[in-house]
């Protein structure tokens, strides 16, 4: 009697640690919930057919503008006219800043490239 | 193109914006402030990563075969979301969420459901009702979040369940603590009203400090939110800041000393339009903070006004100054008999410093050189000697805040005045912070 008086009260706590902790049951393992929020879905964009070729073809080259590349900007101009010379090369500077949109060099480049190269910061 | 140093942010972008294989030249890094020189040997040699001909790749990405798989739309598969994770240990669990990057580095209170269902009780809002959207940076994607989900990462952050309503407000505008940029932003966030006292939070001495639960957790469930709701903080991909930011573990979450506020000093967000009965949480975007623990035979607001008009960091055109209590009634009794009208006085007081003005401004200086006045008159004085134009009158669109919704009520100069602080001596901090917006705790209730 004794044991079993000791052992009742013994079992109610554990019962009670366990369930304020979550307990999952037998393997004294425990549920949380996931942190995380939801992410969007993901719209594919297909690509675009590519020539075969860039002989005869308009590529624009997009500068972003990025604080002091200027001098990268230029050599790859002059690098890719000395390599690729059946091809022109348009350098055209984005729209206000970086982060900022410009839809009507989009349509330009839609409307006369065969291609564009949008160059990077830093 | 870009440099390789980017190469993670650059293909994770690309997937999210639906384009699973952009074909991605690279330079090497960084391609900013290097001469023609050295531009010219990096476009002649070859991409680091590929170590293949810079030119030659950039003429196969334009020319080479789309896939039939790459030329088609339909949508890219992402993982589900469990509500519960999958059982495990304490201690186990404890390490998944340091591996999925889920914490701050430091241990976490595990959200059971019971937990978070504690916490959901502190508020009359629905589980399931949606609090807003989060994006580390305006190129990436906002994540949704729900009022549940917000309790789960306020047990998380070891919050008590009446500090709830105060969290959801700060989630409610959208706003990460962790913005991604290569500069290494702060936040921070200041609370107004009855619930300051409601919940015991230390307007008192050490009110920046790690003295006191509520300023502590709420703070720190804000870069939690950020982390797990807005996708934000994972170095490489949606985090850039070069060197990071200190700030960033509790992002100075304090709340204002209402009661030490000198007459005719209004609280901060009844400048902002609430009324002084509301409760309010007012997020601001920043950079630095500097301590000025300095005695002085000038007056405090002559040292403010020298300290502003030197002081330098990324966001030099904003500033916000948190004054303690003491040093805010010297102020007031110095002439200045509201916190706009010092703030005014500031702007109308301040000059640029010479090297500052001129190096931003090289049409003015051309001016100068040239005979032009008013700018002829400054450069003669020396090119360090300071310009009187003001880098803080009105609102300027600045880095700080932008793209984080602006509300109105814009302040007419860029100083932001906050009081707190015990009082136990005459100091006072400052720091190039500028006012994003405010939002409600009582309606998150």
């Amino acid at each position: 009697m004794k044991t079993k008086s000791v052992f009742i009260p013994v079992v109610i706590l554990a019962a009670c640690f366990v369930t304020s902790l979550g307990w999952a049951g037998d393997e004294g393992k425990v549920v949380v919930m996931n942190p995380q929020g939801i992410k969007p879905e993901i719209r594919k964009i297909p690509m675009a057919t590519r020539p075969t070729t860039l002989d005869g073809k308009t590529v624009y080259i997009v500068d972003t503008k990025y604080p002091n590349t200027k001098p990268f900007v230029n050599e790859l101009l002059a690098a890719l006219k000395a390599k690729y010379p059946k091809t022109t090369w348009v350098l055209r500077e984005k729209f206000a800043g970086y982060m900022d949109d410009d839809p009507n060099l989009w349509k330009e480049i839609k409307e006369k490239g065969a291609g564009a190269i949008v160059l990077p910061g830093h | 193109m870009i440099t390789q140093r980017f190469q993670e942010l650059v293909t994770t972008t690309a997937f999210k914006k639906g384009i699973p294989h952009m074909r991605i030249t690279y330079t090497p890094h960084p391609i900013t402030d290097r001469p023609a020189d050295l531009c010219r040997e990096y476009v002649a040699g070859n991409d680091p990563l590929t170590d293949r001909p810079m030119l030659e790749e950039i003429y196969a990405g334009l020319t080479k075969k789309v896939s039939a798989e790459d030329g088609k739309g339909g949508f890219l598969k992402r993982e589900p979301r469990p509500r519960l994770l999958p059982p495990d240990t304490p201690d186990h669990l404890m390490e998944y969420f340091h591996e999925q990057g889920f914490t701050d580095g430091n241990p976490i209170i595990l959200p059971t459901e019971e937990k978070v269902a504690e916490m959901l009780k502190a508020t009359s809002h629905e589980p399931d009702e949606w609090v807003g959207q989060m994006r580390p940076s305006p190129p990436h994607e906002a994540w949704y979040y729900t009022v549940e989900m917000v309790a789960v990462n306020a047990v998380m952050a070891g919050a008590e369940p009446e500090y709830f309503p105060v969290i959801l407000a700060i989630a409610s505008k959208g706003v990460t603590s962790l913005f991604s940029s290569t500069s290494s932003f702060a936040r921070m966030v200041v609370v107004n009203g009855p619930v300051i006292k409601e919940i015991g939070m230390n307007t008192g001495i050490g009110a920046l400090s790690p003295v006191n639960r509520a300023n502590s957790s709420i703070g720190r469930c804000w870069t939690l939110i950020s982390k797990n709701l807005g996708g934000s903080g994972k170095p490489g991909e949606t985090y850039l800041a070069s060197q990071g930011n200190q700030l960033s573990y509790n992002n100075l979450c304090f709340p204002e000393n209402e009661d030490g506020l000198p007459a005719g000093w209004d609280p901060f967000h009844v400048q902002k339009g609430f009324d002084r009965s509301e409760s309010v949480v007012s997020i601001f975007s920043g950079w630095s903070i500097n301590d000025i623990a300095w005695y002085s035979p000038l007056p405090i607001h002559e040292v403010i006004r020298g300290w502003l008009e030197h002081f330098f960091s990324f966001g030099t055109r904003q500033a916000t100054l948190i004054l303690d209590p003491i040093v805010a009634a010297d102020v007031a009794s110095n002439g200045h008999p509201t916190k706009e009208a010092f703030a005014r006085f500031l702007a109308d007081n301040t000059g640029t410093p010479g090297w500052l003005y001129w190096s931003e401004n090289p049409n003015a200086l051309k001016q100068a050189e040239e005979g032009v006045e008013p700018y002829a008159g400054w450069l003669k004085k020396g090119k360090g000697a300071v310009v009187p134009v003001s880098r803080y009158k009105g609102r300027r669109r600045n880095n700080a805040n932008f793209m984080a919704s602006q509300d109105n009520n814009e302040p007419t100069t860029s100083i932001e005045i906050v009081v707190t602080g015990g009082g136990t001596n005459t100091f006072w901090s400052g720091g190039d912070f500028g006012y994003v917006g405010s939002a409600s705790v009582d309606y998150w209730r």
